[in-house]
């Protein structure tokens, strides 16, 4: 069963500043030697996704993000489940809601003329080329136990995105990195 | 008969191995025309962008993952770029980067590509120069790096657990975002600006970037041996690879490509 969640992204959440810990995949390391990973503006979902939509038995969820913006800075998304108050200090354990990371590869900004990155390509059948490198992209977050225990604890579900900027270049909006259209929450049985 | 190229982890390379492929991709970045080194890093991003991640369509409405065959096409063209450089009788294979082993949790990237300078020469491991003077504004300066913590790196056990995906978008999808990760990673930032790996349009310049790809390449290589060489979209296989004329189904056995991965060999004479 596929359940859709649509959201939007909160234009008033405040920058947090500050060093992320435990960045990468490997979390909960102290980052000794540290070097400056950056925080932008947290993505707080104004829309629930009502527990009751999702079908009970599942042995996977996933989150699907689509439609996400590619062509800035390289960051992290660090995805939390009804905790609001996440935050770049927010340690990422399933207590606090943390349901996985995406890693975004980023363009880091526009290196060509006018109109290099605009990917508003007409639709034509008899263009060969591949789609816009630009083309928004999927990311997917494997998130089955922090759904379940959001099912256990019968909260619908909110979530909450803190992007840890990695790397940059000097053309790259260090703000309002994370821009997607919207997510789905896909379970399997 | 030709043998195969090996792949070794960069960690065992014997030292006159490492010393070869030093001096292949000198001679690479030493040169500008379409041999060289500037040529088939601009291939990637700037001024190219020829390189695939992630889903895009061609030809077709359908979405296609296309991101581990085109990259497998890209380091074996730049492979035979730099085995055209290598001293005379030396068979150079690229070698990999494993971001997960106990050592580079230690140390971070490998002294191979940290050190700046080996025997008072530069290391042309450590940097390369970009010229892209057709990038606006033109580019000509050499590789930045800032790597991050070495404890954030990925483990062995989240590789591994990746092996276990039957499905090739699943393994694509996930597989690329360790990817993305270890290119935040590596490029990192000084707090005003990131290095050369953190983003798609100067990474390939960096030459960490080849070995970061081989990894990725040896771990697509080690699912399929585990879950199908040919486990993958039907519909991906007769989608050409640009710009290097091959199809996703003639990049599926890296021993029809002429290569394969070692964790390290030993040669001693008969006599």
């Amino acid at each position: 069963m596929a359940t859709k969640g649509k959201a939007t992204q909160k234009k008033s959440a405040k920058r947090q500043p500050g060093p992320a810990k435990g960045a990468g995949p490997a979390k909960g390391t102290a980052p000794a030697g540290y070097n400056g990973y950056r925080v932008a503006k947290v993505f707080k979902a104004s829309k629930k996704v009502p527990i009751a939509d999702i079908a009970p038995h599942f042995s996977r969820a996933d989150l699907e993000f689509i439609g996400v913006d590619h062509s800035g800075a390289s960051y992290e998304g660090r995805v939390f489940i009804n905790n609001p108050k996440a935050s770049a200090s927010t340690e990422a354990t399933g207590t606090n809601g943390y349901a996985g990371s995406f890693y975004v590869f980023g363009h880091g900004g526009c290196f060509g003329d006018v109109g290099h990155c605009d990917i508003n390509r007409p639709d034509d059948p008899f263009d060969p080329r591949p789609s816009h490198p630009l083309k928004p992209l999927r990311k997917v977050v494997i998130a089955t136990d922090a759904i379940k225990l959001a099912m256990e604890q019968r909260q619908d579900i909110t979530l909450t995105i803190v992007p840890i900027i990695m790397s940059w270049t000097e053309k790259c909006e260090l703000e309002d990195v994370l821009n997607f259209d919207h997510f789905n929450l896909v379970t399997y049985d | 008969m030709a043998s195969l190229t090996l792949r070794k982890n960069i960690d065992s390379l014997h030292a006159t191995e490492l010393q070869a492929l030093r001096e292949a991709y000198k001679k690479a970045q030493q040169i500008m025309d379409n041999r060289s080194y500037n040529h088939f890093a601009g291939l990637h991003g700037i001024p190219n962008w020829w390189c695939w991640h992630h889903e895009r369509s061609q030809h077709s409405r359908v979405n296609a993952n296309l991101f581990l065959p085109w990259h497998r096409a890209y380091l074996l063209y730049f492979e035979k770029a730099i085995q055209s450089q290598a001293p005379p009788g030396v068979k150079v294979g690229l070698p990999w980067w494993d971001w997960t082993s106990a050592r580079s949790h230690a140390d971070g990237v490998p002294r191979a590509f940290s050190a700046a300078s080996v025997s008072g020469q530069p290391n042309p491991l450590f940097r390369a120069r970009i010229v892209a003077p057709s990038a606006n504004p033109p580019i000509n300066r050499v590789t930045r790096r800032f790597p991050g913590n070495p404890s954030e790196l990925p483990t062995p056990a989240q590789v591994n657990s990746l092996l276990d995906l039957t499905s090739f978008n699943d393994f694509t999808d996930q597989l690329e975002g360790y990817h993305d990760f270890i290119h935040g990673w590596t490029g990192g930032n000084n707090g005003s600006v990131g290095g050369d790996m953190g983003n798609v349009g100067t990474a390939a310049w960096d030459p960490i970037f080849w070995s970061h790809h081989c990894m990725i390449d040896r771990l697509w290589y080690r699912w399929q041996a585990k879950q199908g060489m040919n486990n993958i979209t039907p519909t991906l296989l007769t989608m050409v690879l640009e710009p290097f004329g091959m199809t996703v189904r003639e990049v599926l056995s890296i021993n029809a490509l002429g290569y394969e991965y070692a964790v390290s060999s030993i040669s001693v004479g008969a006599r």
